[in-house]
């Protein structure tokens, strides 16, 4: 753990990022405390400046915009992190099933998952939200299932190298049942590129999110960055304020999600790591 | 003795902080004659490899540096050069053949093309003339047709012989050659080396040999010298380091290669039968494609053998004989097509999946690689503890039993919490047989196991083997392309070629009356066969 972050540290970025995102958690998880106003209450006159009485203004119905952004970064974290945990664990479990057992059912669990990856997955989430009506369930759950079929092939990929490795068969033959061993002996070398790329995916769904909120289908009931970017798009002459913060918010947290992202690739993967060994 | 082409003084070679040891090599000396072959012999780790790769510039900077000594060649210090002045040396006056040729060589571009580069890299005249007798040089067969040749057309012996005609297509004056056989079969290395003679004796060249074989060392060297730790212990010429070598490491080293000579065996024609193999085939066939044919390869074909209680049956051939896949089908890792195996009487071959449970047990393995072969997040008591636990026996009881088994196998019972990368290759070959053992198997399949390891390892665990066959009184299946080690080891011996069992007898019997050719081609080949030959 140690050594881990030894090598975490190495990459100066990294460690931006992630002072960054938990700063945002930090706020997030305080937001009540910060603002214990609804958002969606009027607090001033509308159209105020920022850097005045409210630091980044007021919007059109005189709400505060930084009680959006605190209260939107709870909406947002949370639709990443909860829709990319649904999509890795359903990733997770196809490509599993199919990398270690091959044959007809990784022909069959591939096609299912490419036919998922033929429909463009912005498209496909608008259908499914729209379908569902806009909550904050249905938008959750249409993230994962737009998202999980990369990380499905990622698994697939990995459980066919490891599968054939030497201790794999050894394991088979002391009689592990293929449960265990699944779990037990293949996983476990498995993980390190899926929470890579698990990072990276809270980051798209925060933005996937954003942009359904953005087109109206978010959850009439959360204050997100997306919706607080929509609602504002139609006065952003007079009002450039409004959707500019939201959209600062979004770009500090997806590109702390990215930084950190790498960096956990370059301390999970040594070998890789694009700065050389020492 | 004429001035020495290469004279390496007092080369010191520095590992970067916080590795093992400082230096990787500590102030070495040697000289490379005219005309010579001189063999650089050491097990892993001991600086022979980086010594050569100095000769060459080709460190890998700025990471291992030479820090101190001299290269001297025609009056000129190498370790001085710049990186643009070593390309006046490297390939015109330093050929160089490495360890594997399928790497060394491009895939996608033909073979012939690539030699040719190497002469237009340099502005060497000749061309496509050229090229052709250079392939006709290392006496490869048809070069007409080799010239459309794709490196993945060639076996690896023929690869090899590329190689080195690239490494020979400038005229060097010294040829340095890293482990060039070690990934070869046994009958090839053989060709290898004679061609490696014969083209050093016609072009007078200096030959720099690196490798950890002894039997190599007896069949090409003119003079030896042993290196440990990062210093040369001995030097001098063949005979003298081979037959009457001064320095313990030497000794050492010399005493742990196995004898041709098997030992005598008491019979074991009394001993119960415990696996009886009729038969046995195995057919790989890849899917075919809308553009590719099917391919059928026939892995195994009609083995039939069988091993008594506390017997060791050596199964020997080279690679692709179908040795290995024989024993996985043995240990049920894959499906054979024909035949029976039949354990205690019991066909395995009815068995599928879950039925297969009972036997698992009573059959375990011991892997080739003891690096692939331990999962690397598995702490050492888990590994040896994985069977019992999977067969019902409690967490507490089976890690116990793993302790002992630790004991048992030569390691600190201490070691239980520790991870696989903290071994060595041997002690984790140790922690393997380990794990084989937990289960308390009857017969063991052993495929490789010491073929990865240094040769005074090899010897260490090559006893521990016998010891605890002895004393368990197990049966073994040992695979192994080594015939030295078979001689040691097997009772008796069943040569595979092809897929096919040509010839199966008594060690003793079979080693000293060969009948069938190819078993006769296999012990000719075998280096320095006549210098332990002349020991024994």
């Amino acid at each position: 753990m140690k050594e881990f972050w030894q090598r975490y540290k190495r990459n100066k970025g990294a460690v931006v990022g992630l002072v960054a995102l938990v700063l945002i958690i930090i706020v997030a998880v305080i937001a009540p405390f910060l603002f214990p106003k609804s958002p969606w209450e009027m607090s001033g006159a509308p159209f105020q400046r920022p850097f005045g009485e409210y630091p980044l203004g007021t919007d059109m119905l005189g709400r505060n915009i930084l009680s959006g952004i605190v209260h939107g970064a709870r909406v947002s974290l949370m639709v990443g992190i909860v829709s990319t945990f649904f999509a890795v664990t359903l990733g997770l479990a196809f490509g599993a099933l199919a990398g270690y057992f091959g044959g007809i059912i990784d022909d069959a669990l591939m096609r299912f998952t490419e036919f998922f990856q033929t429909i463009p997955s912005f498209v496909f989430a608008i259908v499914l939200v729209a379908i569902f009506r806009p909550s904050i369930v249905s938008i959750v759950a249409a993230i994962a299932v737009v998202s999980w079929p990369p990380v499905a092939r990622l698994v697939r990929g990995e459980f066919l190298s490891l599968r054939r490795r030497e201790f794999v068969q050894a394991a088979v033959v002391v009689g592990e049942s293929h449960m265990k061993i699944i779990l037990g002996q293949i996983l476990p070398n498995a993980l390190s590129p899926v929470i890579v790329m698990a990072s990276l995916m809270i980051a798209s769904a925060i933005l996937l999110e954003s942009a359904l909120s953005f087109l109206g289908l978010g959850d009439p009931n959360m204050m997100s960055w997306g919706y607080m970017i929509g609602a504002s798009r139609s006065v952003i002459r007079q009002a450039w304020w409004m959707s500019t913060f939201p959209g600062v918010a979004i770009l500090i947290t997806v590109l702390a999600l990215n930084l950190v992202g790498e960096g956990l690739s370059d301390a999970m993967n040594p070998r890789l790591a694009r700065k050389g060994r020492a | 003795m004429t001035e020495p082409l290469l004279s390496v003084r007092d080369l010191t070679i520095d590992l970067p902080p916080g590795s093992d040891r400082p230096h990787a090599v500590e102030k070495v000396s040697f000289d490379l004659h005219e005309n010579e072959i001189l063999c650089l012999v050491g097990e892993s780790g001991s600086g022979k490899s980086l010594t050569a790769a100095a000769v060459m510039g080709l460190l890998p900077q700025p990471s291992v540096k030479p820090s101190g000594g001299e290269l001297i060649f025609e009056d000129r210090d190498l370790l001085k050069l710049s990186e643009d002045e070593w390309r006046q040396y490297r390939g015109k006056r330093f050929g160089m053949i490495f360890q594997e040729p399928m790497t060394a060589l491009n895939p996608v571009m033909r073979v012939s093309d690539q030699i040719l580069e190497v002469l237009e890299a340099h502005g060497e005249p000749g061309g496509p003339e050229r090229v052709m007798e250079l392939l006709e040089a290392v006496n490869l067969p048809d070069p007409e047709r080799l010239k459309s040749a794709y490196p993945h057309h060639l076996s690896g012996g023929q690869r090899q012989r590329v190689m080195i005609a690239m490494a020979l297509a400038l005229r060097p004056t010294i040829l340095i050659a890293d482990e060039p056989t070690t990934a070869l079969d046994v009958t090839t290395q053989a060709q290898i080396l004679a061609l490696i003679r014969q083209l050093q004796s016609e072009r007078q060249m200096g030959v720099l040999f690196i490798t950890h074989d002894f039997g190599v060392v007896a069949e090409i060297a003119d003079r030896v010298a042993v290196m440990q730790h990062g210093r040369i212990v001995e030097l001098g010429a063949k005979e003298q380091v081979l037959e009457a070598p001064m320095h313990d490491y030497t000794k050492r080293l010399i005493e742990a290669v196995p004898t041709l000579d098997p030992p005598e065996r008491r019979p074991l024609d009394r001993a119960p039968t415990v696996l009886s193999v009729k038969g046995l085939g195995k057919t790989y066939r890849t899917q075919g494609g809308l553009f590719r044919p099917r391919r059928v390869v026939t892995a195994a074909k009609n083995v039939t053998l069988s091993i008594r209680k506390g017997e060791t049956l050596g199964l020997v051939g080279e690679s692709g004989s179908g040795k290995t896949t024989v024993g996985r089908c043995i240990i049920r890792l894959i499906d054979s097509d024909a035949g029976r195996i039949d354990f205690h009487g019991v066909d395995l071959n009815a068995f599928r999946g879950r039925a297969l449970r009972p036997y698992r047990k009573r059959v375990q393995m011991i892997f080739q690689d003891p690096f692939a072969s331990l999962n690397p997040r598995h702490k050492v008591g888990d590994i040896i503890a994985a069977g019992p636990i999977a067969f019902g026996t409690p967490k507490p009881e089976a890690v116990k039993r793993a302790q002992d088994l630790l004991g048992l196998v030569g390691l600190d019972p201490g070691v239980i919490d520790r991870y696989p990368h903290e071994f060595s290759g041997g002690q984790r070959q140790r922690i393997g047989i380990a794990r084989a053992l937990a289960l308390q198997p009857e017969l063991l399949v052993a495929d490789e196991p010491v073929s990865a390891l240094d040769v005074s390892v090899q010897a260490q665990v090559l006893d521990l083997l016998a010891d605890i066959k002895r004393r368990l009184n197990l049966s073994m299946l040992f695979i192994t392309h080594d015939l030295r080690v078979a001689a040691q080891v097997c009772d008796r011996v069943a040569v595979m070629y092809r897929g096919e069992i040509v010839e199966q007898g008594s060690t003793g019997e079979l080693f000293r009356h060969p009948t069938h050719p190819y078993t006769r081609s296999l012990l000719d080949a075998i280096p320095g066969k006549h210098w332990r030959a002349k020991r024994a």
